[in-house]
C-alpha cells in the first residue's frame, strides 16, 4: 500500500506557479476524471486553494502513480512544461502524506496560522473526490480522521480564536459592543481603500444603514454606490456623528477632524447611546479624549494592531500542542490504514482462493453429470455460491472486526491464522509498522 | 425534653449538611466555570453546566421539604426561606442563560457567586423567624400573593446586578483596550444593558404591587383591639425600609430612562437599590430590629 501528496503551496512556488497549476471551479472534477482514467486503482483527491494545490494519491503498490508520472500528468493537463513547476513541487509519502494533510486540516500550513477556511476546503475537495468515486478505503479513512484531527486541533488549542488583521478585529470590537446590527447605523468618514476593507468585513453584519462622507463628493458617492450606501455632504458631518452608531474614520487629513467637544455635543444629541468608533486614520481622526466619555469606546490603529499581535502570540502558543496531538493522529491513522490494507488483501485472496474452488468443483460436476439442463446448471451453481458466502461470512466478519481493534505497532494474528488455514500466500511477511519505517 | 431538644438539633444539622450539598455543589460548579483561562475543553462547560444543574436540583427537594413542615406553604413564609428561595429562581436564569446564551460568555461567573451569596446569607446571617403568615384563609393566600410578588421582583433586582456588574467588566475590557484580559468572554454591552433595562422596569413594576399588597394586607387586618408590638405602623423599621427600597427603585427607574444617566451610573444606582432590596427584606430580621411583618412578634420583639 502506497501514500502519495504532492503539490505546490505559497512557501514552495510563487502565484504564478500556482495559478498554472490551479484546478479552478468545475476543473477539479475534470482533474480527478482524467487521473482515474490516467491510473486506474488508484485512489484520488485534488485539493486546490488559493494558496495550495496538493493531488492526494493512494493505493496497492502497483496502483499507486510516482511522483514523475504525478508531475506528467499535472503538465499534460494545464498544458504546461513540466520544467516550470517540477522544481517547486513537494512531495510526501506514506506516513509524511497522512501527517501533512493533517497539518494542512488543522490550518498549520496556512499563509494566516489558525484560519478557518482550509478545513471546509478540505472537506469540499473530500467531497468532491468522493462524488466522482476516485476514493477508496484508503483516502476515505486519511480524510475523515483529517477532518477530524482539524476540529479537534481547533477545539484543544484554540488556534482559530482573534482574528489576524485589522479589518476583521473591527468587526470583533462591533460584536463585543453591540447584540444586532439591523438597526444600526455605520458611518464611513473617508473613502479610502482601508474604509473598504472594514467595509467589506463589516457588511457580514448586514447594518441597517451606511453613511459615507468624504470632502470629495464624488468619492463619497462612488463609495456610496458600491457598499449601496447613502453619501453625505462633508459639512453635515455634525448630523451624520449623530445618526452614526458605529463610526469608521479613515482620511488623511493633517488634524484631528473631530474634537472633544463636537462629540461630546453629538453624543448629548444622541441621547447617550451606545457608540463605537473606529480611528483607523494616521494621523488620528478623533480626539483620544472622547473615548473617555461614558457609553463611547474609541479605538485607534495602534490599539487594533495590538489586538491582531495579541491574537497571533496566542495562537503561535497552539502550535506545539497541536504537533503533539497531529503526530498521535498520524501514526495510529497511518497503522489502521495499513491494516486494512492487509486484511484487504487477505480478504481477497480467500475470496479468489474459495471461487477458484467453487469453480473447479462445479466444472467437475456438471462434466460428470451431462443430462442436467441449464436451469439445474444454474440452480446447482446458485447454491454453491450461497454455500461459499454463508461459510467465508464469519471469516470476514472476524478479519474486519480484528481490523478495527487492531493495535497499531502490530498486526493481528488472526490475519497470518486466516492465511495459515486456508492456505493462502504470505503477501506481507514484515509487519505493517516495519513496512511504514 | 432532651429528647426532644436533641431531635431538632439533629434536624437542623441533617439542614445544614443539605445545604453545604447544594451550596458545594455550586461552588464545584463555579471553580469549574472560573477554569476557563486554563481549560479549553467544551466538557469543562457541560461540567459547569451538569454541576450547576445537579445543585438545582438538591436545593428543589430542600425546598420541597420546607414547604412540607408543617402545613404545606410556599417556601417564602420566612425570611430565611424566602432568600433561598430567591437563590433558587436565580440559579434557575443562571442555567437558562447558560444553555441560551453562547457558551463562551461566562454566565456562571456572574450568576453562581450571587446564588452562593444569597444562601450564605440565609444560612449565617438570617435567623430562623417564626413564620410571616400564620393560619390560613384570605390573609395567607394575599400574604402568599405579597410575597410572590417581592420574591420575583427580587429576581429581576438580582438580574439587574448580575448584567449590570458584566456591563461594567465589559466596558471596563474595552475602555483599557487589552483584549482577553479576564481569561473569558462577556456579553455585548448592549445586550448587558437591554438584559439590565428590562431586569429594572420588570423589579419595579413587581415590587411596587408588591408592596401595595403588603400595605392593603396591613391596613384590611389592622386590629382595633391589637397589642401595639402587634399592629404594624407607619414608623416599623419593616415599612420604612421597604418605602426606602421603593424611592431608590423608582430613582433607578427614572435614571434608566434618562440618556445622561445611562452607562455606569445606573449600573452603580443598580447595585445601591439591590443593596436596599437585601436590608428590606433580611436587614431588618438580621439585625433583630422591633416589627411587626408578617402578624409575627418579630425577631427582637417580645416572645
Amino acid at each position: 500500500m502506497k501514500l502519495l501528496a504532492l503539490g505546490v503551496d505559497h512557501r514552495s512556488a510563487p502565484t504564478t506557479v500556482r495559478e498554472a497549476l490551479a484546478f479552478n471551479e468545475g476543473r477539479v472534477d475534470e482533474g480527478l476524471d482524467a487521473l482515474a482514467r490516467a491510473f486506474p486503482g488508484g485512489e484520488f483527491v485534488i485539493l486546490s486553494t488559493c494558496n495550495r494545490v496538493e493531488i492526494y494519491a493512494g493505493g496497492g503498490d502497483d496502483e499507486t502513480p510516482e511522483v514523475d508520472d504525478l508531475t506528467a500528468f499535472l503538465a499534460d493537463f494545464h498544458g504546461v512544461a513540466p520544467e516550470s513547476f517540477a522544481g517547486h513541487l513537494v512531495g510526501h509519502h506514506d506516513a509524511g502524506a497522512v501527517g501533512h494533510l493533517f497539518r494542512v486540516a488543522a490550518s498549520l500550513e496556512s499563509l494566516v496560522l489558525g484560519e478557518g477556511q482550509i478545513l471546509g476546503q478540505t472537506r469540499e475537495a473530500y467531497r468532491a473526490a468522493v462524488a466522482r468515486k476516485t476514493v477508496g478505503p484508503i483516502l476515505h479513512s486519511v480524510f475523515q480522521t483529517a477532518l477530524r484531527v482539524g476540529k479537534l486541533v481547533r477545539e484543544k488549542t484554540g488556534m482559530d480564536q482573534g482574528k489576524l488583521s485589522v479589518a476583521s478585529v473591527a468587526v470583533d470590537l462591533a460584536c463585543e459592543v453591540f447584540d444586532t446590527f439591523a438597526d444600526k447605523t455605520v458611518l464611513v468618514i473617508g473613502a479610502g481603500k482601508m474604509g473598504d476593507l472594514t467595509l467589506q468585513h463589516l457588511k457580514s453584519l448586514k447594518p441597517g444603514r451606511i453613511l459615507i462622507t468624504n470632502r470629495n463628493p464624488e468619492r463619497a458617492e462612488a463609495a456610496a454606490n458600491r457598499w449601496r450606501g447613502e453619501a453625505v455632504p462633508f459639512d453635515r458631518l455634525g448630523q451624520a456623528l449623530v445618526d452614526a452608531d458605529l463610526v469608521i474614520s479613515t482620511t488623511a487629513a493633517d488634524e484631528p477632524i473631530v474634537t472633544f467637544e463636537q462629540y461630546a455635543r453629538a453624543q448629548r444629541a444622541r441621547r447617550n447611546r451606545l457608540a463605537l468608533i473606529l480611528d483607523i486614520a494616521i494621523p488620528r481622526d478623533f480626539d483620544p479624549k472622547i473615548g473617555d466619555l461614558d457609553q463611547v469606546t474609541l479605538y485607534n490603529v495602534d490599539d487594533l494592531r495590538a489586538h491582531v499581535e495579541q491574537n497571533l502570540k496566542r495562537r503561535q502558543k497552539g502550535i506545539d500542542p497541536a504537533l503533539l496531538i497531529i503526530e498521535r493522529e498520524t501514526a495510529a491513522c497511518f497503522a489502521t490504514v495499513q491494516h486494512q490494507a492487509a486484511a484487504g488483501k487477505v480478504l481477497q485472496q480467500l475470496g479468489n482462493r474459495a471461487d477458484q474452488i467453487r469453480q473447479r468443483e462445479l466444472e467437475s460436476l456438471f462434466a460428470s453429470l451431462s443430462q442436467l439442463s441449464d436451469s439445474d446448471r444454474e440452480a446447482i451453481a446458485r447454491m454453491a455460491a450461497r454455500l461459499q458466502n454463508q461459510f467465508l461470512h464469519h471469516p470476514r466478519a472476524a478479519v474486519r472486526s480484528a481490523v478495527a481493534e487492531a493495535d497499531p505497532n502490530h498486526p493481528h494474528p488472526l490475519l497470518s491464522a486466516v492465511r495459515h488455514l486456508f492456505g493462502l500466500a504470505d503477501g506481507s511477511s514484515k509487519s505493517p509498522i516495519q513496512k511504514a519505517t | 425534653m432532651v429528647d426532644a431538644e436533641t431531635s431538632v438539633e439533629g434536624c437542623n444539622r441533617m439542614e445544614h449538611i443539605q445545604v453545604l450539598c447544594f451550596a458545594g455543589t455550586y461552588g464545584l460548579a463555579l471553580a469549574a466555570e472560573l477554569a476557563r483561562g486554563a481549560v479549553q475543553s467544551p466538557w469543562r462547560w457541560r461540567l459547569t453546566l451538569a454541576l450547576t444543574v445537579l445543585g438545582w436540583c438538591v436545593q428543589t427537594v430542600y425546598l420541597a421539604n420546607l414547604s412540607m413542615v408543617g402545613s404545606w406553604h410556599l417556601p417564602i413564609n420566612s425570611a430565611f426561606e424566602s432568600v433561598m428561595a430567591l437563590s433558587w429562581v436565580v440559579a434557575l436564569v443562571g442555567v437558562y442563560l447558560m444553555v441560551q446564551w453562547p457558551r463562551r460568555i461566562a454566565v456562571g461567573v456572574f450568576v453562581l457567586p450571587l446564588v452562593l451569596g444569597l444562601i450564605c446569607a440565609a444560612e449565617w446571617f438570617v435567623p430562623q423567624t417564626p413564620d410571616w403568615v400564620a393560619g390560613g384563609g384570605m390573609v395567607a393566600f394575599w400574604g402568599t400573593v405579597h410575597g410572590l410578588f417581592l420574591l420575583f421582583g427580587a429576581v429581576c433586582a438580582s438580574l439587574a446586578v448580575v448584567s449590570g456588574l458584566m456591563y461594567l467588566a465589559q466596558s471596563r475590557r474595552l475602555k483599557s483596550k487589552s483584549p482577553g484580559d479576564f481569561g473569558f468572554a462577556l456579553p455585548s454591552l448592549e445586550r448587558s444593558e437591554r438584559f439590565n433595562r428590562g431586569a429594572i422596569v420588570g423589579s419595579f413594576a413587581l415590587l411596587t404591587v408588591g408592596l401595595l399588597i403588603g400595605a392593603l394586607l396591613g391596613v384590611a387586618t389592622r386590629n382595633p383591639d391589637a397589642s401595639p408590638a402587634q399592629a404594624i405602623h407607619w414608623n416599623d423599621p419593616k415599612v420604612l425600609s421597604a418605602l426606602g427600597m421603593w424611592l431608590v427603585f423608582a430613582v433607578l427607574l427614572h435614571a434608566r430612562f434618562r440618556p445622561s444617566m445611562r452607562g455606569r451610573v445606573v449600573t452603580i444606582l443598580t447595585i445601591v437599590a439591590f443593596a436596599f432590596l437585601v436590608f428590606t427584606w433580611v436587614g431588618v430580621e438580621a439585625l433583630r430590629l422591633p416589627t411587626a411583618h408578617g402578624g409575627s412578634s418579630g425577631a427582637g420583639g417580645p416572645p
